[in-house]
């Protein structure tokens, strides 16, 4: 065997450097070993991402100092270095997630930012060691109670993987310290996929916003501190992790959860979950624009055109479609949690009223004022905040099988699909030169054939479905509504994971 | 509508393995209607509860184990009451009369192996407590019931079950102080 191959790179680096830097180097490491306290195995890893880091910035020609500097093993603080203590009871959301999911079908859903050099993997994990600890609830394993789940924190390296599967496939959330959340790259995409049980898609945003800016202040971009953006040195505040449902009050009926069942797109179920993801690229204003001119926002008009669409993609001649809307509670009642603090309401056509676009988008635009209004996510609250009272004191071993049998039974059965709008995504402007764009996918229900979501950043709308049939009328009958209402259209996505 | 492919493709090996495991659940399926007709055309001894159970195991351990919680001590517990559920089914439907001496052993054995995989790494396993404290609930449990009402039956191994379950609980509680209480709560909210 050569001696070439025995020597660890990062020792042959350290053997290249002249003695005062190599006592520098030392000291780094020294001061990093008072930073860490996790089993040799983790701490192992963690130092390797510290040497490859180094080894990085040395082949670009950057001055040991300076690369030191951008590695201070101050921005670890002192999560490593402690025990476990925090754990997490579920939100009043997120109770229904680890009782509902089943092998291979999990609530998953994924967050994507694309920037406009490719991701540099070493740069992308030293980001999450020192982003992680700012974001505790975000660093625990999934437990079972007596009588729920719960969040329990996990001190460990958090790996990041070249993405290599299909995008929100379930996470194996069951072993001893594995995470309910996962960090991939590839080319220019940095991808986070969450287990809804951890946070929604506010929380995730805010977590992915911080990443990547701290990606970038590593591989060398002029961050400054921006109200936009967490700072990874502040100590996590109690009202970051809070479950907001319980905070807020409950008055008024209990209702919301209950509907007829809607009609389904007719193509044949997919094994694989999802079995194509589609996103639209479009430009954020000619969209806005388009909507305007019909006197709707764009949720309202793309919701419209998603029931024009799911009119050419289901057989059916008679019967309702329903789209689900997820509601920001947020705008409610302020709150910083990164927790679940979302609800849905449903808006419902009948699917011979799904024909003329002006004449949908007034009905829509009167449900979803009336149906996503405070009173009725109240309500829906209300009933939410009452339904785990009532189970509180029933064992898991019960509660489980029975949520698992009704919600495979009335699964999503009452909507046809879902529009989750996250809205327009504010950057700080050294940052938002550095992204191109971003993405949101949900991942697939039960029997909805399609689920859409919609992000906005740097004047680029990202629509996306993501499908569970391969049936394309639907995306086909979408493009070229949008085209035909003068919105361009650019489609990237995958091909079909269908074996 | 032409789509430009911005994801990777995937890997097959990974969709072969979900094939297989349901290509294996539809052979026990299977399995499961077959062996009870077969076993009522034949007559004699309920073998196929057996095979029922040696089914459910292989489902359960092997081929879909627990989507939480799935640790050493919760796998060990889960084989070993599997274990003893098995020997009280072969007792009851092909030779009878040894179960409540077996069991008992089978039992403290289990405590025993359960309390060396906790201690052999306490920092971690200390958050895979509850299927250990329904262990100890359980064999204290049936050690008293055996002791109360086994009547003749009695045998040392069931006197033996409950000292270690008790002595088990006494031993965490004390190795792990205050944080025991802490582990308690969080096992046991209802927030």
């Amino acid at each position: 065997m050569k001696i070439s191959t025995i020597i660890n790179p990062f020792d042959g680096y350290i053997a290249s450097l002249p003695e005062e830097e190599s006592a520098l180097l030392k000291e780094f490491f020294a001061d990093f070993e008072h930073h860490c306290d996790l089993p040799w195995r983790d701490k192992r890893k963690l130092r390797e991402d510290f040497e490859k880091a180094v080894m990085y910035y040395s082949s670009r020609g950057l001055s040991l100092e300076r690369s030191l500097e951008l590695l201070d093993t101050r921005n670890l603080g002192g999560f490593y270095a402690r025990p476990p203590v925090l754990w997490f009871p579920l939100d009043d959301a997120a109770k229904i997630y680890p009782l509902s999911m089943e092998r291979g079908r999990m609530s998953v859903f994924r967050l994507s930012v694309y920037l406009r050099e490719p991701v540099v993997p070493e740069m992308l994990q030293m980001a999450l060691d020192f982003t992680i600890r700012r974001f505790p609830s975000f660093a625990t394993t999934l437990k079972k109670g007596f009588f729920w789940h719960y969040l329990d924190t996990t001190k460990r390296r958090f790996p990041v993987f070249r993405e290599s599967d299909i995008p929100c496939r379930p996470l194996k959330v069951s072993q001893s310290g594995s995470l309910a959340f996962r960090v991939l790259y590839w080319k220019n995409r940095i991808s986070l996929e969450f287990f809804h049980v951890l946070t929604d898609g506010t929380g995730g945003m805010t977590f992915l916003k911080v990443l990547t800016g701290e990606y970038l202040r590593l591989i060398g971009a002029a961050a400054e501190p921006s109200p936009e953006l967490w700072n990874i040195n502040d100590t996590p505040a109690p009202e970051e992790f809070e479950n907001a449902f319980a905070r807020v009050e409950q008055k008024g009926s209990a209702s919301g959860f209950v509907d007829k069942s809607a009609l389904q797109m007719n193509g044949r179920l997919a094994e694989q979950r999802p079995c194509r993801i589609l996103h639209f690229r479009m430009d954020a204003a000619r969209l806005c624009e388009a909507a305007k001119k019909h006197g709707a926002t764009v949720t309202v008009y793309l919701t419209a055109l998603m029931f024009l669409a799911g009119r050419a993609a289901i057989d059916e001649l008679q019967g309702e479609q329903s789209i689900q809307i997820p509601v920001n509670m947020r705008k409610f009642y302020p709150s910083k949690t990164v927790r679940n603090f979302s609800l849905y309401c449903g808006i419902r056509l009948p699917i011979e009223k799904t024909e003329y676009l002006d004449e949908m988008i007034g009905e829509i635009q009167r449900q979803l004022e009336q149906k996503g209004s405070r009173e009725a996510m109240d309500s829906m609250l209300t009933a939410t905040e009452r339904l785990v009272n009532l189970l509180k004191f029933v064992p898991l071993v019960v509660k489980q099988p029975v949520a698992r049998l009704i919600y495979g039974f009335l699964g999503d059965k009452i909507f046809t699909t879902t529009l989750s709008n996250i809205g327009v995504v504010q950057l700080p402007d050294w940052m938002a030169e550095h992204v191109d764009c971003m993405d949101f996918v949900l991942g697939t229900a039960i029997s909805n054939r399609a689920s859409c979501s919609l992000v906005t950043v740097n004047g680029t709308a990202m629509f996306t479905i993501a499908k569970l049939t391969a049936d394309p009328s639907f995306e086909e009958k979408l493009y070229e509504l949008l085209e035909s209402e003068g919105v361009e259209v650019k489609v990237e996505g995958s091909g079909f994971y269908e074996s | 509508m032409k789509v430009e492919i911005t994801y990777p493709p995937v890997e097959k090996r990974k969709q072969r393995k979900k094939k297989l495991i349901r290509a294996a659940g539809w052979v026990m399926v299977l399995a499961a209607l077959v062996c009870p007709v077969v076993n009522l055309a034949v007559g004699g001894k309920a073998w196929s509860l057996i095979v029922l159970m040696g089914l459910y195991m292989l489902w359960t351990l092997v081929l879909s184990p627990d989507l939480v919680e799935y640790n050493r001590i919760s796998q060990f517990i889960k084989l070993l009451l599997c274990s003893c559920i098995m020997l009280i089914i072969i007792e009851l439907v092909i030779v009878p009369g040894w179960a409540l001496f077996v069991v008992p052993i089978v039992g403290f054995c289990g405590l025993i192996v359960c309390a060396a995989l906790f201690f052999s790494d306490m920092v971690k396993q200390r958050q895979n407590m509850l299927p250990m404290l329904n262990l100890i609930f359980f064999a204290a449990l049936g050690s008293a019931a055996g002791l109360l009402w086994g009547g003749e039956a009695v045998s040392w191994p069931l006197a033996v079950m409950g000292i270690l379950s008790l002595a088990l609980l006494i031993a965490c509680i004390a190795a792990l102080g205050r944080d025991f209480l802490k582990e308690f709560q969080k096992r046991f909210h209802t927030k």
